[in-house]
């Protein structure tokens, strides 16, 4: 028995295309994976470097995980905006959804950097943190999106928790330019492409980038399937609660 | 421009007047300044600590006192149920700066009583107290812009709690950082070369100071109205 639609909305190329988007996705991450791992051989088998050793394959999942969460912090910033301007509830599902998988992007992020450094910069100690100031940076993207749930949880009436935590929202993304730019430049840092470091592009092989390119693609692409699915089951579940009861 | 600079005076002479009246966020705020800095005086053990770790125990107890006693700015005005004939009297952008205004100037008064004890308490020499006025001054001005609109957000809230420094700490952290550099410039470089060697933390400091509060003049209006 299929239920009648009360409200019918215009579906975009998205929504019309949705399977075939989200198994395009799965395929290219397939292909990513199969080169980030294929060993032996000639194929891929990436420059061995001492210290690092394999531990570069790290690569096409660590530095697509910043790419992410940086995309999503973009989006769900626009979003928050947009929500102010409109008062839209949709701008607001959108801003947290993003939010979220920013959040799972940026801890991830902060898992394989930390495992990577503990192997790497770190080998021979015990140290798996330290404050680096690409790590602190991702450390305070998380605690403010934190603080962004709280402040929803703290917040009853709907309209009025989008209206504040999009303000929040998007106060905390005017101080970002600080945390990526001006912070950096204050401490010392072991990443590519700090003071005294060599830059990303210097040290990489062709043959890595190859790789690296579309593994930021195929991690940007994930990222952004979690967020549609999130705005999808959110938007039906608002349809739902605004269907109103009707005896069968 | 002649009414907004007068509707911004009537706010911050309103909370001047109030806070004369009982003394109560002024007088809260210097116990408990006093009290943490004797908790961390006694937890450092006065005389072997280094100058850096000073100036971040400094900075500690300067972020916990202003999250404590700026957080009620706009809380009182629901209390007493008066935000609404500010609403009809005042614009949002006369509000937020006399507020701001007031914050400062609260926050000033305390730091000012909370460095003086700090330097003796913990028996550190200042080589340049010029830059150490400086640092302190801009460092609250960046602190209570970034409270007062997070104030005026936990008034609407249902459920505030330590809601506040939650919010404020992370946002706070470029702020926070580049003090505590100037300050341990202060407290260490040389006379000749503190001012260039402390030039870009106080960059820093004026950067996030102007886009603080240039945002939340922008923003403050969606928070303050219904």
């Amino acid at each position: 028995m299929t239920l009648p639609r009360e409200h019918p909305v215009a579906r975009s190329f998205i929504d019309t295309h949705y399977r075939q988007i989200r198994l395009l996705i799965v395929l290219w991450m397939t292909a990513v994976l199969l080169g980030a791992f294929s060993f032996g051989g000639h194929w891929l088998n990436i420059p061995r470097i001492s210290i690092l050793e394999h531990t570069a394959r790290n690569l096409y999942f660590h530095v697509p995980m910043w790419f992410t969460m940086m995309a999503l912090t973009v989006v769900s910033a626009w979003h928050s905006m947009r929500c102010l301007r409109s008062g839209d509830a949709v701008r607001d599902i959108r801003a947290r959804s993003a939010a979220q998988v920013a959040v799972v992007f940026g801890l991830l992020g902060l898992l394989t950097g930390s495992v990577w450094a503990h192997y790497t910069w770190y080998e021979g100690t015990s140290i798996w943190w330290n404050f680096d100031p690409k790590q602190t940076m991702a450390t305070v993207q998380v605690l403010i999106y934190g603080a962004y749930f709280a402040l929803r949880s703290a917040l009853d009436d709907s309209a009025k928790r989008a209206r504040i935590s999009a303000v929040y929202n998007v106060f905390a993304f005017a101080t970002v330019p600080f945390l990526l730019y001006v912070l950096p430049r204050q401490m010392e840092s072991l990443h590519p492409g700090a003071e005294g470091n060599p830059a990303f592009s210097e040290i990489t092989h062709p043959l890595m980038r190859l790789v690296f390119y579309p593994a930021v693609i195929g991690f940007i692409g994930v990222g952004w399937l979690l967020y549609h699915q999130r705005v999808r089951a959110r938007k039906l579940e608002q349809q739902l609660e605004n269907r109103q009861y009707t005896p069968l | 421009m002649k009414h907004w600079l007068r509707g911004t005076w009537a706010v911050l002479r309103k909370d001047l007047r109030l806070e004369l009246r009982s003394r109560y966020v002024l007088n809260a705020l210097l116990v408990f300044v006093l009290s943490a800095l004797l908790v961390v005086a006694l937890a450092a053990g006065a005389d072997s600590v280094d100058t850096r770790i000073q100036a971040g125990l400094l900075w500690i107890v300067i972020l916990f006192t202003a999250s404590l006693g700026l957080g009620r700015a706009f809380v009182v005005e629901e209390e007493c149920n008066t935000a609404l004939l500010l609403r009809l009297h005042t614009t949002g952008s006369m509000v937020y700066t006399g507020k701001l205004a007031y914050s400062f100037l609260s926050v000033l008064t305390v730091n000012g009583v909370l460095v003086m004890a700090f330097l003796v308490l913990l028996s550190v020499e200042v080589a340049h107290a010029g830059l150490l006025v400086v640092t302190l001054a801009l460092g609250t001005l960046g602190l209570s812009g970034a409270t007062t609109l997070l104030a005026a957000i936990i008034a609407r809230t249902a459920r505030s709690g330590p809601l506040l420094p939650m919010l404020l700490f992370p946002l706070l952290m470029p702020l926070l950082l580049a003090a505590v550099e100037a300050t341990h410039l202060s407290l260490t470089g040389s006379v000749a070369g503190a001012w260039n060697a402390a030039a870009s933390a106080l960059a820093a400091m004026t950067g996030f100071t102007g886009v603080v509060i240039s945002a939340s003049v922008l923003l403050f209006d969606h928070v303050w109205h219904d």
